[in-house]
C-alpha cells in the first residue's frame, strides 16, 4: 500500500515538473540589444593622430586594444591608481613597437605576435604600492592576453637606467609571463632555485645575496614564475656590462652580521680593526673598498680612508661563499633552460632576441620615434 | 495515509508556484527601451550637456571628508579634450611653490562619458593639477613626522557617477569613493585665470585669522561658534556648551558665490548646507533663507580685549578729520614733531581702553594714552567714559597740542555707532558719531 501512495505523488510531482519545463521551452532570444557602434575614427578628435596610430599598428595588425585612456573598472580597485598622461602614452606606444613589437616581428617572424601577443595593453600613470610591504607594481600580465604597464607618467625618456629597469624590462618580463601562460615551461627550471624563494621578504634582500643564490634581480627571488620571467627579461634587456656585474654579484660569498635577519644588509667583504686578526671583523660596504693590482697581477684590496696605527693601509677580504650554490652556474643554467625553451617552444631565438633589442635600445631617437604619431594627418 | 497525501499536496503547490515563477523569465517592461540602448541614450544625452553652450564647468571637488573642497573650472569639448584649471596650494606643490601657497593651474587633457552601471564621466588621461588628488603618492607635508600615504595619496576621485542634471547643475558621485559633489554650469566667455583668482580673494574675505571666531546664527536665536575658518575645516559647537567634548569637524568649500559644507548638517534641528555671500559680508543659508554665518555684534568685536585698532586717518570725517589735521600742525609746530599713529586697545595692566597718539620725535616714539571705560549699547553702539587717567606723555602732549584733548571730549561725549565691510571678517570698522553723521574715524584691525 505504503508502495502505491508513494507512486501516485511521484507521478504527480513528475507531471508537474513536466508541465513547468516544457512551458521553459518557449523562450527564444531575440536580436541583439548592443547597437551597431560606428568604429570610425574622428579626424577631429584631440587623441586622432595616436588612435590612428594605435589601429594601424596594433588592431588591425595584432588585433590588440592599447588603452592608453584608463578607465578604472579595468584594473584593480583596491590599488588607488591614476591615467596615464597622453604626452607619455605617445612616447610608450612607439617604444612598445621598436623595442618589442617589430623586434618579435624580426626574430619570430610577423606571425609569431599575430598568434601570441597579448591582446590588451593597458598603460597606467601610477605605480599599484602595496603600502604594507612597500613595494609596488610596475607591471602585470593576466589571463595570457593582457598586459599592464604602470608608473607611465614617471618616465624619464632620456634616462636609460630608469625606462630599461621600469619599461623595457616590464614589457619583456609580462611577455614572457604571456607566454608560459600559453605553453608552460620546463619544471626543471622550477628546481634549480628552490627552497631558496621568499615570496615575502624578496623585497628586503639584496641584490647581492640574491645573485649569489643564482637570482638575477631580488624580485625573481619571490616565485619560479617571476624567477622565470626575470631571468629572461634581465638578459634581454641588460647591457653587457650590467648582465656582466650580476654575474660578477653571483660569484662573491656573501654574509650579514645576522644571517637569520632576512632584512639585514649583506656584504661581500670584511677587514679587521688595525689589522689585527685577532679582533671581531668588519663589514664594508663595496664602494669603501680599493683596489690596486700589483706589477705580478696580484691583487690587493684595502680599506678606503683608513690605516692602521703603524700607517699601514687596512686590508680587507673576500666573503667567503658559503651558500653552498655555484650563483653564476645557477643564472646561467636558468638562461639556457629559457634559451631552449623559447627555441623549442616558440622558434624564437633568445641570443637574437637579445642582440636585436640590445641594439634598439641603444640606438632610439624618440624623435623620429614620435614622427610615426605626429605626423599623421 | 492522510498525513502522507497532506504532505504530497503541499509539496505540489510549493514545486508549481516555484515552477511557475522560474518560467516567468522576464518582468514586466518598465523602461520603453532596453539597458543598453537606455545607457548609450544616456551617454550621448550627458556628452551634450556637458559640451553645449560652451563647456564650461564650475566642479565643486571633494577629495576625501577630511580635507576642503576645491573648485575647478572645466571646459569640456566635442574632440574629447577638456581644460582643467585650479587655484589652490597642492597645485603650488606641483609647481614647486610652497605649500601654502595656492597657485593657478591649467593644463588639457581627456574625459569621456563611459557607461559602466549607468553613466559615468571619466577624466582618463592625467592631468597634473586635477588628478593629484588620485594619486598614490605621499601627500607632501610640512611636518616630517606626517603619515606616509604611499598607495593612497588624497584618494580622490576622478571617475563619476553621473546621478541627474537640473537646472544647468549636474549631480555627480565619485565612483570608487562615493562623495557627492555637484557641478554648474559657468559662462563660457569667463577667464579661468580670473575666475579663480576671485574664488580664492572670497575665500580669503571670509575667514580672517584676525577674527579667531565666528557664529552660525540660527533662526531660533541661538549661535554656534566657528573656529578654524581659514583652514576650511570648521569646529564647531553650540555657543555656551564646552568645546572640547562637544566640539564636530565639518569640511567646507569655498566657490565663486559663497560657501558650502560638503555634506548638509543639522543644528539644533535645522538643515543647513549652502551659504551664499551678501553685500554686507555675511553668509546666508541659501536652503532656509534665514541662517546667518557672521562674526559677533559690532561692538563686541570692537570691544574684543585682545584686538588693537589702529586708525586709517585717511578715512576720516568731519570733527575727527578736523582734530587729527590740527593735531598734525600742532605737533610739527612743538619742535617738528610727527604724528605716527593712533590706536584704541584694551590696556590690560589698567583694565581699561586707551586711545593711544604715537608721537615722533627724533627716531623716538612717545604714546600720549587716554584710558576710557566702554559699553556696548546697542549691537552696533558704543560708548566710550574718560577716566580722567592718562599717560606721562599725554600730561605733555596734552598742553602743546589741545586737539589731543578735542578728540578725547569727542569720544567722551558721544555714542557712535559701528559699521564694517564685512560682517563676516569685520577687520575694518567705521565708527560714526550718532549724532553727527559726517564725523567718523575708520579703524583696522
Amino acid at each position: 500500500m505504503k508502495k502505491i501512495q508513494y507512486f501516485i505523488s511521484a507521478l504527480l510531482l513528475v507531471a508537474v515538473a513536466a508541465m513547468s519545463l516544457s512551458s521553459c521551452s518557449e523562450d527564444k532570444l531575440g536580436p541583439t540589444i548592443f547597437p551597431d557602434v560606428d568604429e570610425t575614427l574622428d579626424p577631429s578628435s584631440y587623441t586622432y593622430q595616436l588612435d590612428k596610430f594605435l589601429e594601424d599598428n596594433y588592431l588591425k595588425k595584432y588585433n590588440l586594444t592599447f588603452l592608453y585612456k584608463m578607465p578604472d573598472v579595468s584594473t584593480n580597485m583596491n590599488y588607488n591608481l591614476v591615467p596615464a598622461t597622453y604626452e607619455n602614452s605617445i612616447d610608450l606606444a612607439v617604444l612598445c613597437k621598436y623595442l618589442w613589437f617589430d623586434v618579435y616581428d624580426k626574430v619570430g617572424g610577423e606571425d609569431f605576435l599575430k598568434s601570441y601577443g597579448p591582446r590588451i595593453i593597458l598603460l597606467i600613470g601610477s605605480p599599484a604600492y602595496n603600502p604594507t610591504s612597500g613595494t609596488e607594481i610596475v607591471g602585470l600580465a593576466e589571463g595570457g592576453i593582457k598586459v599592464s604597464l604602470f608608473k607611465v607618467n614617471a618616465m624619464r625618456i632620456n634616462d636609460f637606467n630608469m625606462m630599461n629597469e621600469y619599461y623595457f624590462k616590464t614589457m619583456h618580463h609580462e611577455f614572457a609571463h604571456i607566454l608560459h601562460q600559453t605553453k608552460t615551461y620546463p619544471n626543471e627550471f622550477n628546481t634549480i632555485s628552490i627552497g631558496h624563494y621568499d615570496s615575502n621578504n624578496w623585497q628586503d634582500r639584496s641584490e647581492g645575496q640574491v645573485a649569489s643564490l643564482g637570482f638575477v634581480t631580488t624580485y625573481a627571488s619571490s616565485e619560479f614564475r617571476e624567477d622565470f620571467a626575470e631571468t629572461i627579461a634581465n638578459y634581454i634587456v641588460k647591457t653587457d656590462e650590467q648582465w656582466n656585474y650580476i654575474l660578477d654579484l653571483a660569484s662573491r660569498g656573501w654574509a650579514s652580521g645576522d644571517e637569520d635577519d632576512v632584512t639585514s644588509q649583506f656584504f661581500c667583504y670584511y677587514y679587521y680593526p688595525n689589522n689585527d686578526v685577532t679582533q671581531d671583523l668588519v663589514y664594508v660596504s663595496e664602494w669603501n673598498v680599493f683596489t690596486e693590482v700589483d706589477e705580478d697581477g696580484t691583487v690587493h684590496k684595502y680599506w678606503r680612508n683608513n690605516k692602521d696605527s703603524e700607517g699601514n693601509r687596512i686590508v680587507v677580504y673576500d666573503v667567503e661563499d658559503k651558500d653552498g650554490i655555484d650563483g653564476v652556474e645557477a643564472i646561467l643554467q636558468k638562461v639556457q633552460i629559457a634559451r631552449t625553451w623559447l627555441k623549442e617552444s616558440w622558434g624564437i631565438d633568445l641570443d637574437q632576441l637579445r642582440e636585436e633589442v640590445q641594439y634598439r635600445q641603444s640606438h632610439y631617437d624618440i624623435n623620429e620615434l614620435r614622427k610615426q604619431v605626429t605626423d599623421i594627418h | 495515509m492522510k498525513k502522507f497525501l497532506n504532505i504530497s499536496l503541499l509539496s505540489l503547490v510549493v514545486l508549481s508556484s516555484l515552477t511557475l515563477g522560474s518560467c516567468k523569465n522576464e518582468i514586466d517592461e518598465i523602461f520603453d527601451e532596453d539597458a543598453v540602448a537606455r545607457l548609450d541614450k544616456a551617454k550621448a544625452e550627458f556628452t551634450e550637456i556637458l559640451t553645449s553652450n560652451g563647456g564650461k564647468w564650475q566642479m565643486e571637488y571633494y577629495a576625501n571628508a577630511n580635507e576642503p573642497g576645491y573648485v575647478y573650472l572645466m571646459t569640456f569639448r566635442t574632440d574629447g579634450s577638456v581644460t582643467i584649471s585650479g587655484k589652490n596650494e597642492w597645485i603650488g606643490y606641483v609647481e614647486g611653490e610652497s605649500l601654502k601657497v595656492p597657485t593657478f593651474g591649467s593644463q588639457t587633457s581627456l574625459w569621456e562619458v563611459i557607461t559602466d552601471n549607468g553613466p559615468v564621466l571619466s577624466f582618463n588621461s592625467f592631468n597634473k593639477y586635477f588628478h593629484l588628488f588620485a594619486d598614490p603618492e605621499d601627500i607632501p607635508s610640512l611636518d616630517e613626522e606626517a603619515t606616509d600615504e604611499t598607495g593612497y595619496g588624497h584618494e580622490g576621485d576622478y571617475e563619476f557617477d553621473l546621478m541627474r542634471y537640473s537646472n544647468d547643475t549636474l549631480y555627480i558621485s565619485g565612483k570608487k569613493y562615493g562623495i557627492d559633489m555637484i557641478m554648474t554650469r559657468v559662462d563660457a566667455n569667463v577667464d579661468d585665470h580670473v575666475y579663480m583668482d576671485e574664488v580664492v580673494a572670497m575665500a580669503d574675505s571670509f575667514f580672517n585669522a584676525k577674527i579667531p571666531q565666528v557664529y552660525i546664527n540660527l533662526p531660533n536665536d541661538t549661535r554656534w561658534v566657528v573656529k578654524n575658518g581659514a583652514s576650511s575645516i570648521l569646529k564647531m559647537f553650540r555657543e555656551g556648551a564646552d568645546e572640547i567634548s562637544t566640539a564636530e569637524t565639518h569640511n567646507v568649500i569655498i566657490t565663486h558665490d559663497g560657501l558650502s559644507f560638503m555634506n548638509p548638517i543639522t543644528l539644533d534641528g535645522y538643515t543647513i548646507q549652502n551659504f551664499i555671500r551678501q553685500a554686507d559680508g555675511s553668509l546666508l543659508c541659501r536652503d532656509d533663507n534665514t541662517t546667518t554665518i557672521t562674526a559677533d555684534i559690532l561692538s563686541n568685536v570692537f570691544m574684543t580685549q585682545t584686538f588693537n585698532w589702529k586708525a586709517d586717518t585717511v578715512q576720516s570725517g568731519g570733527e575727527f578729520a578736523n582734530f587729527i589735521r590740527s593735531m598734525k600742525t600742532e605737533l610739527n609746530d612743538y619742535g617738528k614733531r610727527k604724528l605716527s599713529s593712533v590706536q584704541m586697545y584694551y590696556d590690560n595692566s589698567l583694565s581699561r581702553y586707551a586711545i593711544s597718539f604715537g608721537c615722533l620725535y627724533q627716531k623716538r616714539t612717545f604714546y600720549a594714552n587716554y584710558y576710557f571705560t566702554a559699553e556696548a549699547v546697542g549691537d552696533n553702539q558704543i560708548k566710550f567714559h574718560y577716566t580722567g587717567e592718562l599717560s606721562d606723555a599725554a600730561v605733555i602732549y596734552g598742553e602743546k597740542c589741545p586737539s589731543m584733548n578735542s578728540i578725547v571730549q569727542l569720544l567722551n561725549s558721544s555714542t557712535f555707532t559701528l559699521t564694517t565691510s564685512s560682517l563676516l571678517a569685520p577687520v575694518d570698522m567705521k565708527m560714526t558719531d550718532s549724532g553727527n553723521s559726517a564725523t567718523y574715524i575708520t579703524w583696522r584691525l
